[in-house]
C-alpha cells in the first residue's frame, strides 16, 4: 500500500499537491485515501467539487458520541477517494496537535483501513513539524514516505530542511523516512538550482517537478484538480507521472 | 455536560487497570505522569500495595519536559531503574499529559527494549478511560508475549482471567473460587490478575476452559480462544445455582470442539421478562452473575445497568449500558425497581422508595469500603437479600 505524507511550509502548495497526486492515483484505478490534518480543513475541498467537508473536529464538538460509522466523518470525492479533514479547534485556542491524534485514534477504532481496502493513504500535514500531533502521520502504522513540497523561495527552503532534520530526528524509531522533493515551482530566479543545491546537499531526490500553471488556480476556482479539469495539461502529466512511479514501487516493494 | 457527574465518583482509570493487572507478575510499570507520586494508581486503587512488593514507578514528567518533547529523560530514567531492579519485563503507559503531547509510547517502549535488552511494552492509557480497558490492554499484552502452546492438563485445566482487585475482593474471593474449581473437579492453572506468577501464566494455553470473572479479561479469553482454541466462560461462582450451572457450562466448554464463549445468557436467563424488580449497577459479568443467582435461588428478575465496558454477549436485551449519571438516574426513576444493589456510592441518584443492598466495588468506591466487599461465592443469595 501507498502510504505517504506531504509536508512543507504554508501555503506551498501541499494540498494541491496532495489532492492532484490523490485525483493522479485513483484515475489510475487505486482506491485512494485522502487525509487533510490542517485546522483550515481545506485539503480535499478540489476533489470534492468546491464543497466543503465537515472536520473530524467539528464533528466531535458538535455530538456527545464519537461516530460509529466512517460516512459520518467523511466524503466520497473525486475517482472514488474517501476525503477527511482532522480540522482543529477554535483558532486561538486548544491544541491543534491533539486534533490530528484523536482523528487518527478515532479512524483506527473505525478500522477504516480494514474495511475501505485502500490502495493508498495520503496525508496532507500542515506547514511544518511543530509539535507531536504533528509527527503522527509519519508514525509506525500511518505514512511509509514523506515527500517534502517545496519551491525556490528561501522560507520554503528553509521549511524543508527543518522538516527533514526534524523526521531524521525519529531513525530510531520505526517512522517514516523522506522519500524526496515535490518542487513547486514559483518562478523564482534560479529556482531548480536552489532547489538542486538544497536536495543534494541533504541527499534527497526530485521526486516531482511541477511548473508554475495557470491551470492550477482555474481549475481549483472551478473546485477541482488539474486531473479532473484537463488531464491532458503539462501539470498534470507530471501528477500523472509521480502517480505512477509511486504506483510502480510501491508493486515492486510487494 | 453529558457524562459529567456531579454526585457520584468516576471509576478507577485505564491507568490503575495496567498497574493492578501487572501487580504481581515481577516486571516494571511506569507511569508517564507528573509529581512523582504515585499512590493514585498503586495505594488507593491498590489494595495489595502494604503486602505484596512491586515495581510501580512514575515519570515525574515535568512542565518543560513535557513542552519540549523530551522523551529522552523516561528513557534513560527507565533504562537505569531497570539496571538496578531486573525486571521480568517493562511496561510504559501514559497519562492525560502525555496523552496531549502525543507521546509516543510505542516508539519509547521500542528504544527502551533496544537498550535494555527487556521486553518491554507501550500501553496506551491516557487516565480518561475505565480501568477495564487498561487492564484489557494489560492482560492482553501479557498474554501475546509469554503464552505459548503447551501439553494439555488432564482433568479440566481452567485460568481464571480478569481478576483483579479492583473487581474481585482481594484475599477472600481469589480463594473462594479456587475452591469452588477443585470441589467441581476442576484444575486451577492460572490467573490473571492476582495469585498467580509469570511462571504459571506462561503455561496458561495448557488448560481447557477460561473462566472470565470479569471484563477486564474479555480481550485475552477472545486471543487464547483465536490462537490455542480455548473455549471461554463467563461468570462468577455467585449463589447455589447459577454456580451449579457455571460449572456444567465449564465442562461442557471443555468437551466442545469450537464452542467459543458461553455467556450468562447462554444459560437460559432471559432478564427481560418485564417482571423486573431488581436493578444490579457494576460490572459486567459480576452483575450479571449475581442477576443469575438472584433469578436462581430467590425467584427475583434483576436488570443490569452497567457504566463500564461490556458487550452484547455479557449483556441481555433488558439490561442497560449507561455511563452518564443523568442517564442512571433517569434509568432508576422509570424503572423504580423495589430493589437495587450497588455500591454504597451510588446512594445518592438511586429513588427514594427503592431499597439499596450495598455491594462496595472497590474500582469505584476505593478503600472507602474495601473491608465491606463481601466474597461473592459464599454468600447465601437469601441471607444476601435480607
Amino acid at each position: 500500500m501507498i502510504k505517504l505524507a506531504l509536508y512543507g511550509k504554508g501555503g506551498i502548495g501541499k494540498s494541491t499537491c496532495t489532492a492532484n497526486l490523490s485525483a493522479a492515483l485513483a484515475s489510475l484505478g487505486k482506491r485512494v485515501i485522502q487525509i487533510g490534518c490542517d485546522p483550515k480543513a481545506d485539503s480535499t475541498i478540489n476533489l470534492l467539487g468546491g464543497q466543503p467537508l465537515q472536520p473530524v473536529m467539528d464533528y466531535l464538538r458538535e455530538h456527545d458520541d464519537e461516530p460509529d460509522h466512517i460516512e459520518q466523518i467523511s466524503k466520497i470525492g473525486y475517482g472514488g477517494i474517501l476525503c477527511i479533514e482532522t480540522g482543529g479547534p477554535t483558532p486561538g485556542l486548544g491544541c491543534a496537535g491533539r486534533g490530528i491524534i484523536t482523528t487518527f485514534s478515532l479512524l483506527e477504532e473505525l478500522e477504516l483501513f480494514k474495511s475501505f481496502k485502500p490502495d493508498a493513504v495520503l496525508y496532507d500535514v500542515l506547514g511544518d513539524v511543530v509539535c507531536g500531533g504533528f509527527a503522527a502521520p509519519i508514525r509506525e502504522g500511518y505514512a511509509h514516505d514523506v515527500l517534502i513540497v517545496t519551491s525556490g523561495e528561501k522560507m520554503a527552503l528553509y521549511a524543508a530542511n527543518n522538516i527533514n532534520k526534524a523526521v531524521k530526528n525519529f531513525e530510531d524509531r520505526s517512522y517514516a523516512k523522506v522519500k524526496g522533493i515535490i518542487m513547486n515551482r514559483r518562478s523564482v530566479e534560479n529556482e531548480e538550482e536552489k532547489v538542486r543545491a538544497f536536495a543534494d546537499g541533504a541527499g534527497l531526490e526530485i521526486a516531482a517537478d511541477i511548473p508554475r500553471s495557470a491551470d492550477i488556480i482555474k481549475y481549483e476556482d472551478m473546485g477541482k484538480t488539474v486531473i479532473e479539469g484537463d488531464p491532458g495539461c503539462e501539470t498534470a502529466k507530471r501528477f500523472f507521472a509521480l502517480a505512477q512511479r509511486l504506483i510502480d514501487e510501491d508493486e515492486t516493494n510487494e | 455536560m453529558k457524562n459529567a457527574s456531579t454526585i457520584i465518583p468516576c471509576y478507577a482509570a485505564d491507568t490503575s487497570g495496567v498497574c493492578s493487572a501487572l501487580y504481581e507478575l515481577g516486571g516494571m510499570t511506569v507511569v508517564h505522569d507528573a509529581s512523582g507520586c504515585n499512590s493514585t494508581y498503586s495505594t488507593h486503587d491498590e489494595p495489595r500495595w502494604y503486602d505484596i512488593d512491586s515495581m510501580i514507578y512514575i515519570s515525574a514528567l515535568t512542565e518543560i519536559d513535557a513542552i519540549m518533547g523530551n522523551d529522552e529523560r523516561i528513557i534513560s530514567d527507565t533504562v537505569a531503574a531497570a539496571a538496578d531492579l531486573h525486571p521480568h519485563f517493562i511496561a510504559l503507559c501514559g497519562s492525560p499529559m502525555p496523552m496531549m503531547t502525543g507521546v509516543d509510547f510505542d516508539a519509547i517502549a521500542e528504544e527502551i527494549q533496544q537498550r535494555t535488552g527487556i521486553r518491554t511494552f507501550g500501553l496506551h492509557t491516557n487516565g480518561t478511560r475505565s480501568y477495564i480497558e487498561g487492564a484489557s490492554e494489560a492482560f492482553l499484552a501479557i498474554v501475546k508475549e509469554y503464552v505459548h502452546d503447551c501439553p494439555k492438563t488432564e482433568g479440566i485445566g481452567v485460568n481464571i482471567l480478569g481478576a483483579t482487585p479492583l473487581d474481585i475482593p482481594w484475599n477472600t474471593t481469589m480463594a473462594g473460587i479456587k475452591k469452588w474449581l477443585a470441589d467441581c473437579g476442576f484444575e486451577y492453572v492460572s490467573c490473571l490478575g492476582m495469585e498467580s506468577s509469570l511462571e504459571e501464566i506462561k503455561k496458561a494455553a495448557s488448560a481447557k476452559v477460561n473462566l472470565v470473572v470479569s471484563y477486564a479479561g474479555m480481550a485475552a479469553a477472545e486471543y487464547m480462544l483465536t490462537e490455542f482454541g480455548i473455549n471461554f466462560v463467563t461468570g462468577l461462582p455467585v449463589g447455589e445455582g447459577f454456580s451449579e450451572q457455571l460449572g456444567e457450562n465449564i465442562r461442557e466448554a471443555a468437551a466442545a470442539y469450537e464452542y467459543g464463549c458461553v455467556s450468562a445468557e447462554g444459560m437460559g436467563f432471559d432478564d427481560s421478562t418485564g417482571k423486573c424488580t431488581a436493578v444490579i449497577i457494576g460490572e459486567s459479568i459480576a452483575s450479571k452473575s449475581l442477576a443469575g443467582a438472584l433469578r436462581l435461588d430467590a425467584g427475583i428478575d434483576a436488570k443490569v445497568i452497567c457504566p463500564l465496558p461490556a458487550d452484547e454477549v455479557i449483556l441481555s436485551d433488558g439490561d442497560m449500558a449507561l455511563y452518564a449519571e443523568e442517564d442512571i438516574k433517569a434509568a432508576l426513576e422509570e424503572i423504580k425497581p423495589e430493589l437495587v444493589i450497588a455500591d454504597p456510592l451510588y446512594r445518592y441518584v438511586i429513588p427514594k422508595e427503592s431499597r439499596q443492598i450495598e455491594l462496595p466495588h472497590f474500582a469505584f468506591s476505593g478503600r472507602c469500603f474495601g473491608s465491606r466487599m463481601p466474597d461473592l461465592t459464599k454468600i447465601d443469595i437469601k441471607e444476601f437479600l435480607k
